[in-house]
């Protein structure tokens, strides 16, 4: 009798869980987190406009709607940024006519403009390099540790946020190439 | 949420840290326990490691097969560390492989070994709940709530916090006592109460993957996986 009541518990249980899944799937009535922007998968990257390195015209995230960004935050001192950096110019060389942005946001007000500049022609980084001076862009990205990468796709959505470096250049190229082949 | 934890010029990642704590205490505990449900300590270690080891390489090697190109172009990125050159499920299915095939070798009881396993386990979950705390991962959808939390730009159900709050329940609730006397009860309860959780939970999630007229995917692999655990759980239950 006992065994009876508890299989007739675990069949109620399960017939409980049926209506709280049809109770709780999403109707589209809430927004979606797609529209909202914040630094974390899933949302809209959050949008920002930085001068290039060598004093070129400022570069806005949303006028690259469309192709994939990868937005590096970075800086010289920083040992894995600049052992991840001939890595990435690697990957954008192969994949930049196919729609590949980087822009290696160095977060200039904890790093110095020469020091970065001498960095970027050492390597021969052909990507453009944003200076961030008053760290408006390190805030709204909250970036607390560096690197951090932020992979964004034609859509302006973050598909994968990768705290800490180096990255391999296998995982630079699997995570572009996946993301170039969405559509539009 | 703290992602990152600055000690001098190390970056600790929290999530990360809250995992690989997770799994000390809860091997610790379920060494301590092992005894009961017929295992030695270090059987359960070595299952532990041929688990993790057998893991770590298909996940890595199923990943590389997926992309073989990229690593062509890159072989040093065979023996990268970046978690990200992972394949999630090929790494569970060959963790699963080699913990059955250590298992056949000593002979081990199926349900004996999930019981004593199941200690680490419901310690496991609570570092994965924690982890998610840290990151601000797995977070809640907006909610207009006295206890919402400020996070990704709204204000939102703290759906980190439900999480560890039930997973420290069914660690509680399943704290290792005296041992079933039925093998396999004790794991297929901890499988229960844990599908069953975010079953519950998922609802509140704001991360859900959607399939078909808004339904969430993770809901009905929960139900799927209650339902296995509660039918074995009547089936053993009888042969007390």
């Amino acid at each position: 009798m006992q065994l009876q009541k508890r299989r007739i518990f675990y069949a109620v249980i399960l017939l409980l869980g049926l209506v709280w899944i049809a109770l709780s799937a999403e109707t589209g009535q809430t927004a979606p987190t797609t529209q909202a922007a914040a630094p974390q998968k899933g949302f809209r990257a959050p949008d920002f406009s930085l001068p290039g390195l060598k004093d070129e015209a400022a570069i806005s995230l949303s006028s690259l709607r469309g192709q994939v960004v990868l937005v590096n935050f970075w800086a010289s001192w920083c040992p894995p940024c600049r052992a991840e950096m001939p890595a990435m110019q690697r990957v954008y060389t192969t994949y930049k006519d196919q729609g590949l942005v980087i822009l290696a946001v160095n977060s200039t007000i904890q790093d110095s403009q020469s020091e970065a500049l001498r960095f970027a022609e050492e390597n021969r980084l052909t990507f453009p390099i944003l200076l961030d001076a008053e760290g408006l862009a390190t805030r709204l990205y909250a970036i607390r540790s560096l690197p951090t990468t932020f992979f964004v796709g034609r859509d302006g959505i973050i598909r994968e946020v990768v705290i800490g470096g180096p990255m391999s250049e296998a995982l630079l190229r699997t995570r572009v190439e996946t993301l170039l082949q969405e559509n539009p | 949420m703290l992602p990152t934890l600055q000690i001098g010029p190390l970056s600790l990642q929290t999530p990360g840290l809250a995992v690989i704590l997770a799994i000390w205490l809860g091997l610790n505990l379920a060494e301590r326990h092992a005894a009961k449900h017929g295992l030695s300590g270090e059987t359960l270690y070595n299952l532990f490691f041929s688990l993790l080891i057998g893991g770590l390489i298909g996940g890595r090697l199923i990943y590389v097969l997926r992309f073989p190109q990229a690593f062509l172009q890159s072989p040093a990125s065979l023996i990268s560390l970046n978690p990200g050159l992972f394949d999630l499920a090929g790494g569970l299915l060959t963790a699963l492989l080699t913990g059955l095939a250590y298992a056949r070798q000593k002979a081990l009881h199926l349900w004996k070994t999930l019981d004593a396993l199941t200690p680490f386990l419901a310690t496991l979950a609570v570092g994965i709940a924690l982890a998610h705390l840290a990151g601000g991962t797995a977070f809640g959808k907006p909610a207009d709530l006295p206890w919402a939390i400020e996070l990704w730009g709204a204000r939102r159900h703290p759906t980190q916090l439900y999480e560890l709050l039930g997973s420290l329940l069914t660690l509680g609730l399943l704290w290792p006592r005296k041992a079933e006397s039925t093998p396999g009860v004790y794991f297929l309860r901890f499988a229960a109460l844990t599908s069953g959780l975010r079953l519950f939970l998922e609802a509140f999630r704001g991360d859900s993957a959607l399939i078909l007229g808004g339904l969430r995917l993770a809901q009905i692999a929960a139900w799927l996986i209650l339902a296995a655990a509660l039918s074995l759980l009547a089936w053993r239950e009888k042969q007390t």
